[in-house]
């Protein structure tokens, strides 16, 4: 099953080039009032969606960059995000 | 499978409007918990909901390999409990399991390699498990087959021999404990699929499932791989578990050449011959979460690759069979077991990555009593849900290089 992952700069490139950096979890979590439960949530909670979801990658052999696509768990088929309608 | 024969466990039952306990996953660690709560607990009245078939998921995928040479004190001896119930289950549930004790040889391709083995081995070795470690020339007394040649891609630096460890049929695990667990009057339901736990107050009340609602006051989600994201969807608790494909394959059937599990984690790669003569092996986790269950060229590559130079005997011998699962990696490899935490009456028994097969035998005695009693057990206590807001992860892996999905 192939993979592609669309990398902003380089384009469409074979899944083997990127890492998996993560769901998307929204930003960093303020320091002040930090909890350890709120930031347990941000570093190791996730959602394991059997669908789409919005994760993050780095393109470790490529041009370096990290960057947000929404990808089918289910099929490992990248699909176009909310946002690509904007 | 689902013919309306009756089926090998027992006598095919309705669906009932309310069971005492109703187990999500027709998987080994929900087969085994049902099993302990009818035999040890006098809990008759459960019913295990499964989406597909029993044995559809891990139980049936996984590569057959037991052992208990884990690294941290809290695994050990909960894994060992597991290993030495393998011939207990052989004659309590009169089903021959095929349990082959011939021990795991786990090869070690560097010096650090060594060192972090003599810690594995030494707390083997306290918690009275036998572990040894042993030198390249050794190895190949025990594995003739093996290249401890210096002109491979990882040399063979020694080894970790744990004779205890060996191989289990799966199927006959399933199959065993079914019928084990219906003879107490446990009902086994396949083609339900659970979609809710309805509760009230922070107590469960009933389960929601594709053929109707089920009232319980008590429900344990054990669906390997698939627990995440129903845990998720069902009561909103997230997990710190990434989803994974585990690839698997198996050789065409050989001549007697392998008489104990080899496993490198230089090359990724695990094997044993079965009793058929093929070579059953396995490889690390897809790098990204997935649910495919599917194989990869990459991988059958890899696999052909790293087998071929640690067994150079192998080269030129077919894959004849190939096929992938799901493992749930935690951050510190260890599981989560936890229950009345969130909700009353909610327990969950998961992360238990590709060590899921190995344990569930013990796993399902533990979270029966965990059910029975509602108290944790000593043993279960260190894989609490809060670990993780606590930071007291486990340390199952030597040294983190890296924090990916994979641990």
């Amino acid at each position: 099953m192939a993979l592609t992952i669309t990398c902003p700069i380089c384009g469409k490139r074979n899944g083997y080039e990127f890492r998996y950096g993560g769901e998307d979890k929204g930003p960093r979590p303020e320091e002040a009032g930090l909890t350890p439960e709120a930031w347990c949530d941000y570093v190791h909670m996730n959602k394991c969606v059997a669908g789409v979801q919005k994760e993050w990658w780095f393109h470790k052999d490529g041009c370096g960059s990290w960057f947000t696509i929404h990808r089918d768990t289910t099929t490992n088929l990248e699909v176009k995000g909310p946002e690509a309608d904007k | 499978m689902f013919s309306k024969q009756k089926p090998m466990w027992g006598e095919k039952t309705q669906l009932k409007s309310s069971y005492d306990a109703v187990i999500i996953g027709g998987g080994l660690h929900g087969l085994a918990t049902a099993y302990y709560l009818a035999k040890e607990h006098g809990i008759t009245d459960v019913a295990i909901i499964e989406k597909n078939y029993i044995g559809f998921g891990g139980a049936g995928r996984n590569t057959a390999i037991v052992r208990a040479n884990q690294r941290t004190q809290y695994n050990v001896p909960l894994y060992n409990e597991a290993l030495k119930l393998w011939p207990i289950l052989t004659k309590e549930l009169d089903y021959n399991l095929m349990f082959n004790n011939c021990g795991n040889l786990n090869l070690m391709h560097s010096e650090a390699a060594m060192k972090a083995a003599r810690m594995t081995i030494a707390t083997a070795q306290f918690h009275g498990v036998e572990s040894h470690l042993i030198d390249a020339k050794e190895a190949k007394e025990l594995v003739p087959a093996l290249n401890i040649s210096e002109d491979i891609t990882f040399p063979i630096h020694g080894a970790m021999f744990h004779p205890p460890g060996g191989i289990v049929r799966h199927d006959a695990v399933v199959w065993g404990l079914a019928r084990g667990a219906n003879k107490y009057g446990v009902e086994i339901h396949q083609q339900t699929e659970a979609t809710g736990i309805k509760t009230q107050n922070g107590k469960v009340t009933a389960v929601e499932t594709s053929r109707g609602t089920i009232n319980t006051k008590q429900v344990l989600i054990s669906a390997g791989g698939y627990s995440a994201a129903l845990i998720y969807g069902m009561l909103g608790i997230k997990l710190p578990i990434s989803v994974l494909t585990i690839q698997a394959m198996v050789t065409q059937p050989l001549k007697p050449l392998l008489n104990h599990v080899v496993s490198s984690g230089a090359y990724h790669c695990y094997a044993n011959q079965t009793l058929k003569g093929e070579v059953a092996t396995g490889a690390h986790m897809d790098q990204w979460p997935n649910y495919t269950t599917q194989n990869t060229a990459h991988y059958i590559k890899h696999q052909a690759e790293a087998l071929s130079e640690f067994l150079p005997c192998l080269r030129g011998v077919k894959f004849m069979r190939i096929w992938g699962g799901l493992a749930d990696m935690t951050p510190d490899m260890a599981p989560i077991m936890d229950g009345n935490d969130h909700v009353e009456g909610f327990y969950m028994d998961c992360g238990w990555g590709y060590f899921g097969f190995k344990s569930c035998s013990a796993v399902g005695k533990y979270m029966a009593q965990f059910m029975a009693e509602k108290e944790c057990p000593e043993i279960l206590k260190p894989f609490n849900y809060r670990r993780y807001e606590k930071h007291q992860l486990m340390g199952e892996t030597a040294a983190l290089v890296n924090y990916t999905p994979d641990n």
